[in-house]
């Protein structure tokens, strides 16, 4: 079945890819020494299919890039002076997954893991390290520990595989940024440290080159491409990035005291916290509710939704807040209709 | 469609470690092993008995015996050096990682201390294995959620019983129901309880920051119910709207670009200056009536019209309870 491939086909229908790179992967792994780049166009089947030197180039380097990808230690060897002279083989020591003895629940954990990501490239890469962990032996996955939990993370976008490549070959990203406030569309220069998931959005943590300094970036606001960096290890990430901290969740928690209706709002009661009298008067008819909050603007677009139900009291920049909502709300009859397009 | 070539050469690569290490193995279990049919996994062993090293001689190749493969079981004899499983690869490392570390800082999970012990033992071999911090991803799920009533959700999911809570809709009207509990989906956002509502006779999405307590009945569950219920859901989409739902178009400014990617809408439609439409679907009028006070500064146009006359009015009525005009 194997066939004579000591004088290969010249094109089409060939090879399979996957054929080709096990082919390469074997060939690399039982090496003396090493390969040269024609020792494997001559040597290996699939290669002999490329039509021309460039075609076979483009071949070979996309395979090595794959290989590289999913992990494969392909190494390049110096043999001599000549370029001609490189060659590759794969580290055997580097190749192998370390011992790792999962019980059948923890591969159960794993399984569960994997589910996690909305996104399908995500999803690609967790399962192929469950291919990996399941060929390792373990014994088959058990996952009553952790029945009827559903992790999900929405998905991020195509934005995540340069930026990820960026963050751990640590190369300086570019890339068109519509800021949040202004809406301005504008080129940003970015050392990017971190991918963080917080509250239903992806965001960038990593230092703006342009302005010095530490910054946050929606990913949903990236406009276009990302590219990245020719220079690898070109920036030191801090030993401690903390995302919290940059996006300001973990900003001092204050205390709104508001009036609500009786019998409404009661999700907002269900994290109430004991109340202190408020300074000012209280409408009639109403119940003092006092809850803790960290974001003026994350809790005023929750109270702007009871309309009168809610009234803030304290402090004055949530009320503030607030009563901007409503004020914008209440010209929402008014507006001129925009065509649509 | 097809498989993609390096999803089925890390599979190729494990079915020889696999076998190599573990000795023959029925099709079945293999297919079982590697979430493939069994047709794949024949398939498979057709592929890796004709690659082998350079010359291709009967010796050069990943060999089985083919007696132990007409009868259903495979058997390697030859695997040509691939004996040892592959290493993760570093986005392969990050993703996995990155997901444990999410999952063990979850709620449900911190709400027991089994489960908890469980999950970092599992992230600890992991990370043993990988070798590196593999940190470049940081998600972290909802966490707005009572300690008690989180507690009260998944031990009854985790024992198969039902549930009786006290839930407040998106309309503000709180009322006791008994649910048969199917899942909780915990999202990067908020945190879901898929069930099945025997007072609403259907299936139904809780949102789990609007459980204002949770108590876990003697009574199981309906197995046969749950699992009609329990089937993989777009949360958001179920929250919002269903296929015969009134439809609303709302125009936002290009500064409300965010709600593009919280939102369940149907169709989106770019506009000048940044501006888009969001056609959405709105079987709850409460939610999108509080999706409008909230984001109305952002908010250009709201189709049909009357929508807007409703929330300018009560937002009217608001900021008079203010004692604002």
């Amino acid at each position: 079945m194997s066939g004579d491939l000591s004088t290969p086909e010249p094109s089409s229908p060939g090879v399979p890819p996957a054929e080709r790179l096990l082919n390469l992967v074997i060939a690399l792994v039982n090496t003396s020494a090493s390969m040269t780049k024609q020792q494997i166009r001559r040597g290996v089947a699939g290669y002999g299919d490329a039509p021309s030197s460039e075609a076979f180039e483009r071949m070979f380097e996309r395979d090595k890039d794959t290989l590289r990808g999913l992990g494969v230690p392909v190494v390049t060897v110096d043999a001599g002076g000549h370029s001609d002279d490189v060659g590759y083989r794969i580290d055997n020591e580097a190749y192998a997954l370390p011992a790792v003895d999962l019980t059948p629940a923890e591969l159960g954990v794993l399984a569960l893991a994997a589910q996690l990501w909305g996104d399908k490239s995500l999803r690609t890469d967790t399962s192929r390290a469950l291919t990996k962990l399941r060929a390792a032996g373990s014994a088959e996955a058990e996952e009553d520990a952790l029945a009827g939990l559903a992790p999900r993370v929405r998905a991020v976008g195509d934005a995540y595989g340069p930026l990820l490549d960026a963050v751990t070959q640590r190369r300086v990203v570019r890339f068109r940024y519509r800021a949040a406030s202004s809406g301005v569309l504008a080129e940003r220069r970015v050392e990017p440290w971190r991918i963080a998931a917080r509250g239903g959005g992806w965001y960038l943590v990593g230092r703006d080159v342009d302005r010095g300094a530490p910054r946050v970036f929606r990913l949903s606001r990236i406009e276009g491409r990302v590219r990245v960096g020719a220079v690898g290890e070109a920036f030191e990430i801090p030993a401690h990035v903390d995302v919290d901290a940059a996006l300001g969740a973990a900003g001092q928690e204050r205390t709104a005291v508001l009036a609500v209706v009786p019998e409404r709002a009661s999700a907002v009661r269900a994290r109430a916290v004991p109340a202190v009298p408020p300074s000012g008067a209280v409408p009639l008819g109403r119940d003092v509710v006092a809850v803790p909050f960290t974001s003026v603007t994350t809790l005023a677009e929750e109270l702007a939704a009871y309309a009168d139900a809610v009234v803030v009291l304290e402090p004055a920049e949530l009320r503030g807040e607030v009563v901007r909502l409503l004020q914008a709300a209440a010209l929402l009859d008014s507006v001129p209709e925009v065509p649509r397009g | 469609m097809a498989e993609r070539a390096d999803d089925r050469l890390v599979r190729l690569l494990g079915l020889v470690a696999f076998l190599d290490g573990h000795g023959p193995a029925p099709v079945a279990e293999l297919a079982e092993r590697f979430g493939v049919s069994e047709r794949q996994i024949r398939d498979d062993v057709d592929q890796l008995w004709v690659t082998g090293t350079p010359g291709y001689w009967p010796d050069d190749l990943i060999d089985f015996d083919a007696d132990a493969v007409e009868r259903g079981v495979v058997h390697l004899t030859n695997a040509r050096g691939l004996t040892r499983p592959l290493r993760l690869g570093t986005r392969e490392a990050v993703a996995l990682v990155a997901a444990l570390r999410a999952l063990l800082d979850s709620p449900p999970v911190q709400a027991d201390a089994d489960r908890a012990q469980l999950v970092r033992s599992a992230l600890a071999k992991l990370t043993a294995a990988t070798g590196e911090a593999a940190s470049a991803v940081d998600v972290r799920l909802a966490h707005a959620t009572d300690p008690e009533v989180m507690a009260a959700v998944t031990a009854a999911l985790a024992g198969r019983r039902r549930l009786l809570i006290r839930y407040v809709t998106a309309a503000d009207v709180v009322g006791e129901r008994e649910v048969d509990p199917a899942r909780l989906l915990t999202q990067d956002g908020s945190a879901y309880l898929l069930a099945w509502c025997r007072r609403a006779h259907g299936r139904r999405t809780f949102r789990l920051d609007r459980v204002l307590a949770a108590t876990v009945l003697d009574a199981p569950v309906d197995a046969a119910l749950v699992a009609a219920v329990d089937v993989d859901v777009d949360v958001a989409a179920s929250v919002a709207g269903d296929r015969l739902a009134p439809e609303v178009t709302v125009t936002f400014a290009s500064r409300a670009r965010w709600l593009a990617e919280e939102l369940p809408w149907e169709e989106l439609t770019e506009l000048a200056d940044g501006a888009f439409a969001m056609r959405l679907r709105v079987a709850n009028p409460a939610w999108l009536h509080g999706l409008l006070l909230a984001a109305a500064p952002m908010v250009l146009a709201v189709d049909p019209p009357d929508v807007a006359v409703q929330v300018a009015e009560s937002a009217r009525a608001a900021l008079a309870a203010y004692g604002v005009s």
